[in-house]
């Protein structure tokens, strides 16, 4: 069959969808994508009325509009001004914005195209943003850690502003005048005393041949005018009208679509197979054995699957076959050590238990590949562009160059792209049948096949002196980790943002069940193990949660979002028999963040009905998206503490779906309300800060509302 | 060969008849607005309307399709212009990762066919399926009323 030109291809998928291109125009390298026009999305209209926000509290000024794609503009008359791999201006004064960090929902495309455009001067209506390939010139490209505005916020407005210098000097030197005497307005400098003016596009040209100064100043942050402003996503239209393009919607002239067969039980091998009934079903192609199972590969993935179903392997009985949640529990009982003596008027002691959590983001994993003789062109959802672009590279014997990685957006990420298994899945399916494939994973294998956040078992004593200080603080962990990174990790993060002198140490329990990074790391544990213990130490000395928190803050951003959260929950007003309000604290990411939420309990039933939560993150680059962040943890921990556990039974997880692996529904879904302390700090993240401190508010509710303590996750019946 | 009416066109797929609607849009006629999720009918990020009726499309046979109206997310717009539900969510900012945001549009859009001011018990009941692992439950519902309120001021 002859195969199907690329412009041919590009023809046949203009017809029903507006294949690739979205985010994917921006591919430095010779890639199918760059062959295809950007389609113009249906323009959305301006935006007339503030958005509603769901009671986010900090916007203060009316949202921006997003970016829609520039009406059709003549092609460029010569090169682009492009002082930096992150900008580019052509002769239209089209400016485009290439984020060099992966987005997974936390709006980074958004918030750091802000910062560029902010010191630049840029119209924001005319900024394009596009989706950087693993380039080293982005330098670190991982999504991780909340790290990413930390990293950026000086680099991204340094740019623009020698962007801006370049074309201020670009300016003067057309008009003859003084820069200094220059003014820089959407895209457009101007000439007061002449009454003179120049677009950027105009400048181009010249602003090219100028060096780049190694230093701009910046703007005052009063002068501001995106920075700071609630700015909707600039995919929302493209996501909205079902045209954004995720690693699942790749398609490739000539691809093919494999699943992959893995072992029944954690450490279980392929002992043999036979693929002749798989290779019967129509649209299979070839069945090929790779290092984590087999894999069936069609012409389209329901046929995978299909094919899946069909094939017959005959499995090593691995050894751990055996393996439940009940013997993993029983040894971190075993391993975990006994936490110090101490002395005091009142001693404190309780355990608690953290289950595994899958990561289970909407858009299972999933990766495009396509090896070739000397190359490799990888098409991936990844928080880690580089990573990716090393695994391939590493499997291949490629130096790194050879192989480019479009990164497309991330249904959700979690930390669980930033792991490469399943790109080094595709490598190899793809390397075996010599063509480019889609590896797709199903929810099943999503849920069995990852790596999650470690279970952990945390025993804690705790002494209070007479008048009820506490004066002794022992926190003891077992858990097996993260990969070789033992309980040490786990240690090290348990410290506590209050003037008690913990004492802390952890016992790493290896078990077989792989595990990996998930929102806020350790995190996600010891914030519901400290601000747990904090209020049953605070109630053994008859004290109230909020002003012992007050009181031992060490830092004064912490004792402020303290105070914020309780004034604006209302801290101490009555509530109706069965209801309760719980507090709680988290400081992490140069960020600090206090959760109120109050549930009511009821036969057995917990219903979280308001969550308020006050945050300093420093400059609050968009407050749209620091709600937003600041929602969806809100969300991960009301899931996480009333309905999500991943359990191991045979040697293997037994949630499929989120039929089993309970998760939050619209529902569900409390108030939230969002309140943003005003700072000229650096910004500091956001996107894991709040999480640690939603499980042990709802727990701390759900003790005031019922004097039960939880010290379990998720909360059963049976312990209400 | 199947013949299906899909967002007013006429298509013909070349599909055996009990592949699921939501791997013929996606692999075979290059509609991947149309999400895959969970493939169990779990989810709702797979979902469109058939004859009007938001449906599973992971769980419906393309045998099932035959006859029938398919609307997917490239068809809700109408005459180049934005459904209220889209403009809705593009204003109040509901994506996050945005991969479920397909099948809640396209459920709010069943709903609001038929009940044109849903109260929150409503919007609960016809939204109960659709999970947001981002938890933009809090905008949805927020852009949902604004559709409403858009729609009522038009007519």
């Amino acid at each position: 069959m002859k195969p199907i030109s690329r412009r041919r291809f590009l023809k046949l998928g203009a017809g029903t969808s507006l294949v690739l291109g979205v985010y994917l125009t921006g591919c430095a390298n010779e890639s199918l994508l760059q062959a295809i026009p950007t389609p113009p999305p249906p323009a959305p209209a301006p935006i007339p009325s503030p958005v509603p926000s769901p009671a986010a509290a900090a916007p203060t000024a009316p949202p921006m509009p997003a970016p829609s794609a520039p009406a059709p503009t003549p092609a460029p008359t010569g090169p682009a001004f492009a002082p930096s791999a992150w900008l580019a201006i052509d002769t239209n004064g089209v400016a485009t914005i290439t984020v060099g960090k992966p987005d997974m929902g936390q709006g980074v495309r958004t918030a750091l195209a802000m910062l560029l455009a902010e010191e630049l001067e840029l119209d924001w209506q005319n900024v394009r943003v596009e989706q950087a390939p693993a380039d080293r010139r982005f330098g670190n490209q991982m999504v991780a850690g909340s790290a990413s505005m930390r990293q950026l916020y000086g680099p991204l407005r340094q740019a623009g502003a020698s962007a801006l210098a370049m074309l201020l000097a670009a300016a003067a030197q057309q008009l003859q005048v003084d820069a200094a005497s220059l003014k820089a307005e959407k895209g457009i400098i101007s000439h007061a005393a002449s009454g003179r003016s120049l677009r950027y596009g105009e400048l181009v040209p010249v602003a090219r041949t100028l060096p780049v100064p190694a230093s701009a100043p910046l703007k005052a942050a009063e002068h501001f005018r995106l920075i700071g402003k609630p700015t909707p996503r600039v995919d929302n239209a493209a996501v909205a009208t079902g045209q954004a393009i995720y690693g699942m919607d790749v398609r490739l002239p000539t691809m093919r679509y494999a699943v992959v067969a893995r072992p029944p039980s954690f450490g279980s091998q392929v002992a043999s197979f036979n693929a002749d009934s798989a290779k019967a079903v129509p649209g299979v192609t070839d069945v090929v054995q790779i290092g984590s199972g087999v894999a069936v590969v069609a012409s389209n993935t329901w046929a995978a699957f299909k094919g899946r179903e069909a094939l017959q392997i005959t499995w090593q009985a691995g050894p751990y076959g055996q393996l439940d949640s009940a013997a993993i529990a029983e040894s971190l009982r075993a391993g975990v050590s006994e936490p110090a003596a101490a002395s005091a008027a009142q001693l404190v002691e309780a355990s608690y238990d953290l289950p595994y959590l899958a990561h289970a983001p909407m858009e299972p994993m999933n990766c495009v590949a396509d090896v070739r003789a000397d190359s490799c062109e990888l098409w991936v959802g990844t928080q880690s562009p580089g990573g990716a672009q090393a695994a391939a590279a590493r499997m291949l014997g490629l130096p790194a160059e050879r192989v480019t990685v479009n990164v497309t957006l991330l249904g959700g990420g979690f930390g669980r792209r930033a792991d490469t298994d399943f790109v080094e899945e595709a490598v190899a399916i793809s390397q075996a049948v010599g063509a480019p494939v889609k590896l797709v994973w199903s929810r099943a294998d999503d849920m069995q096949h990852g790596s999650f956040r470690p279970i952990s078992h945390h025993r804690l004593r705790g002494g209070l002196d007479g008048q009820g200080n506490v004066v002794a603080w022992s926190h003891r962990i077992a858990t097996p980790g993260i990969g070789g990174m033992g309980g040490q990790m786990a240690a090290s993060n348990a410290r506590l943002p209050y003037s008690i002198r913990a004492d802390v140490d952890a016992a790493t329990v290896p078990q077989p069940v792989p595990t990996w990074f998930w929102r806020a790391v350790f995190s996600s544990q010891n914030g519901f193990v400290n601000e747990s213990f904090l209020d049953e130490l605070a109630a053994a000395a008859n004290r109230d949660p909020f002003t012992v928190r007050r009181d031992l803050a060490q830092s004064p951003r912490l004792r402020t979002v303290l105070e914020l959260a309780a004034e604006k929950a209302g801290w101490g007003a009555a509530l109706p028999a069965g209801q309760g309000r719980g507090i709680a604290a988290h400081v992490e990411y140069g960020s600090f963040a206090a959760v109120v939420a109050e549930v009511r309990v009821d036969g057995g039933a917990v219903r979280v009905q308001r969550v308020v939560v006050a945050v300093d993150c420093g400059v609050a680059v968009n407050p749209l998206s620091i709600a937003a962040q600041v929602e969806g943890c809100v969300a991960d921990g009301v899931s996480t503490t009333l309905k999500s556990a991943i359990t191991i039974a045979g040697g293997q997880v037994q949630q499929t779906s989120f039929a089993d692996y309970g998760w939050l529904r619209i529902g569900e879904m409390p108030v939230v309300e969002t309140h943003l302390v005003p700072s000229s700090e650096e910004p500091g993240g956001i996107g894991e800060l709040v999480y640690p401190a939603v499980p042990p508010a709802l727990a701390n509710a759900i003790f005031a509302a019922s004097d039960r303590r939880v010290r379990r996750l998720p909360v059963r019946a049976e312990d209400l | 060969m199947l013949q299906l009416t899909i967002n007013g066109a006429s298509q013909t797929v070349d599909a055996p008849p009990d592949m699921p609607l939501l791997w013929a849009l996606r692999d075979i006629l290059g509609l991947t607005g149309t999400k895959y999720g969970c493939g169990v009918g779990v989810c709702g990020a797979c979902t469109l309307h058939l004859d009007g009726v938001a449906v599973r499309s992971c769980q419906l046979p393309l045998s099932a399709a035959v006859g029938k109206t398919i609307t997917t997310i490239e068809g809700l717009a109408t005459n180049g212009e934005l459904h209220p539900l889209q403009q809705a969510w593009i204003e109040a900012d509901v994506p996050q990762c945005g991969y479920c945001q397909v099948g809640q549009l396209m459920s709010a859009a069943a709903l609001l066919a038929k009940t044109a001011r849903p109260s929150d018990a409503e919007i609960d009941a016809a939204m109960n399926d659709n999970i947001c692992r981002c938890g933009t439950y809090q905008r949805i519902r927020v852009a949902i009323k604004q559709a409403a309120d858009a729609t009522e001021a038009r007519r």
